[in-house]
């Protein structure tokens, strides 16, 4: 059983806060979502090798050309704050 | 002439003998949109200007003797491809104002074939649930009984369809998110081979899983449309280039002889028994088409669904970190700092679903969780695989039901979040071993269809697009219409 406490420090590494509100059932579905793991832990995997995706061998790379898809100035056209070519953030050096 | 319902291959011989204009069709279909969307929630941006001008053009292509089948037929996107100049949301708060720079690969395919977009569909938020009710715009109704669900993640597209807004619409597979809600909606939906469509440009959830593909009233339409959706692409990596065949062509041809098994585990506890008697009469059907059928083995099927659990969280936590709140999307209001940024915006930008699957993804691939699960998730998800491989080298697809149940209800809180998983439990197999498969309306159940889904052998599409036309030249499911009496 998954307590509380590790629940926030998942949360911190994904960078999301849960309120002390929530904390009690999220952690309750936490917990229920792992129990539907359990079944895997029964099942022989010794040799297996893991599968990364269902890919087969017909993926052929471009060539590892520079090219430019889409322009700076479109891009930067979503940023939530810029300035001139830069994204702006709070300060990060005192 | 009146379009809602037609099929691509009517509206587009109507385009090519002039009796009606790609601007007419357009026309209709914003009108009705207008008049349907108030109650079903189905399209989350509709541009009725820009797709008129596009309807304006087709039809002078069409004037100078051009005839190609998708040239000025309507369609919607489902809102997780990137439409240039489109806002384009995945049904997040995180991306309530973007609007891409760029067309995904589908989309600018689609264009080049000429069909007109109207704009967006709605969608679970970045395609997280089977029942469209995650999204930031709502939930969205099944138009057979609107206290329903549509199922998901591609509930509007499916409901679009439906409904009769346009004959076409584009959807996303990752567990069954274009199969579940076609069944659930009675229209025909197919989710291809992993890496039969370019992901280009389609906002990612679980990338080893991600497929694009078509849904339409028919087979025979989706064939039309995935002879434009297919393809290798440059800027997908995953993207194969088998070659594609024109899907259309081999729709006619008999299936006497063809191989079907049918999973034993696939009319297991979980199957509703009225779901299970129309599957049985639908497989039936095929049988006297001239198909042979033979009991199958997938002993995995349950264990897929956890399986599928870890990996498409997983890969979800680590896709969706790019949802910082520094280069696009969502930010919060006045940062005190970079930390407190990251973590307001993305605390604030995600809902409960997406929150959900962050954190037990960034569990599962921490150092001391990843054996335990992820590893061994991937370790079962090539034994799954296997299963599959080996039942496919005895019958040529295999036949079983696309959902457990029908539609069921709106905010139904009797439903535990796993119980909600479970509903994957059909479909989920497909996505692991990547696997073309489709849903095409097999019966109703007290007024509600039912979706019999069909599995290939890899890029087998031709296949599974043949053995459901042929279903659907011999039943008449696929024409069953909603009354809509409770929307009007």
């Amino acid at each position: 059983m998954t307590q509380a406490s590790t629940v926030k420090d998942v949360a911190a590494l994904a960078r999301l806060t849960i309120s002390e509100h929530d904390i009690e059932n999220v952690t309750a579905e936490f917990n229920q979502t792992l129990a539907l793991f359990d079944a895997l832990q029964s099942v022989d995997t010794h040799g297996v090798a893991p599968m990364v995706n269902p890919c087969t061998a017909n993926q052929p790379l471009r060539t590892d050309n520079v090219t430019t898809l889409v322009e700076r100035e479109e891009l930067m056209k979503n940023a939530p704050s810029k300035e001139e070519n830069y994204f702006l953030v709070p300060r990060v050096i005192d | 002439m009146p379009i809602a319902f037609e099929s691509i291959a009517t509206l587009s011989q109507a385009l090519k003998n002039g009796e009606v204009s790609s601007r007419q069709l357009v026309e209709q279909a914003v009108a009705r949109i207008d008049s349907l969307n108030p109650q079903l929630n189905a399209v989350v941006c509709l541009e009725a200007e820009q797709a008129l001008a596009n309807a304006d053009q087709a039809d002078a292509r069409r004037a100078k003797g051009e005839h190609s089948p998708l040239l000025g037929i309507p369609m919607l996107h489902k809102d997780i491809f990137c439409t240039q100049g489109m806002r384009t949301t995945c049904a997040s708060k995180m991306l309530a104002d973007f609007v891409p720079p760029y067309d995904a690969t589908v989309v600018q395919k689609l264009k080049d074939a000429g069909m007109i977009n109207l704009g967006k569909c709605n969608m679970d938020e970045f395609a997280m649930g089977s029942s469209n009710e995650t999204s930031v715009f709502g939930a969205c109704k099944n138009p057979w009984d609107v206290t329903r669900v549509p199922g998901g993640s591609s509930g509007g597209s499916a409901v679009a369809v439906a409904s009769g807004m346009v004959p076409f619409a584009t959807g996303t597979d990752t567990g069954g998110s274009i199969r579940q809600p076609a069944a659930l909606c009675g229209i025909t939906g197919l989710k291809p081979t992993y890496g039969r469509v370019s992901r280009y440009g389609m906002i990612a959830f679980a990338s080893s899983m991600d497929q694009a593909g078509p849904m339409a009233h028919s087979a025979q339409d989706c064939a039309l449309v995935l002879n434009a959706m297919a393809g290798h692409d440059p800027l997908d990596s995953t993207c194969d280039n088998t070659p594609v065949p024109n899907y259309h062509q081999t729709l006619d041809h008999p299936i006497a002889g063809l191989r079907i098994g049918v999973p034993k585990e696939f009319f297991s506890s979980h199957l509703n028994t009225e779901v299970a008697t129309a599957i049985d009469a639908a497989i039936c059907e095929l049988e006297r088409a001239g198909a042979t059928v033979k009991e199958v083995s997938l002993p995995s099927t349950d264990l897929a669904v956890s399986t599928y659990y870890v990996i498409a969280p997983a890969e979800a936590s680590a896709n969706l970190s790019r949802y910082d709140g520094v280069r696009y999307g969502y930010r919060c209001e006045a940062p005190s700092d970079l930390q407190d940024l990251y973590f307001r915006s993305r605390t604030e930008g995600f809902g409960a679903e997406v929150k959900r699957r962050i954190l037990v993804g960034t569990f599962t691939l921490s150092a001391a969780s990843y054996d335990q699960y992820f590893m061994k998730a991937q370790q079962v998800r090539r034994l799954i695989t296997q299963e599959y491989d080996s039942v496919l080298n005895e019958v040529d697809v295999i036949a079983g039901p696309a959902a457990p149940n029908t539609a069921f209800a709106l905010n139904d809180t009797s439903k535990s979040i796993t119980d909600m998983y479970m509903e994957d439990v059909f479909t989920i197999g497909a996505n692991l071993a990547g696997l073309p498969a489709i849903s095409l309306p097999a019966g109703l159940v007290n007024g509600l269809p039912v979706g019999l889904q069909l599995i290939g052998q890899r890029f087998g599409e031709a296949q599974l697009l043949n053995v459901a036309h042929q279903f659907q030249s011999r039943t008449d499911w696929h024409t069953r219409r909603p009354t809509l009496e409770a929307v009007r």
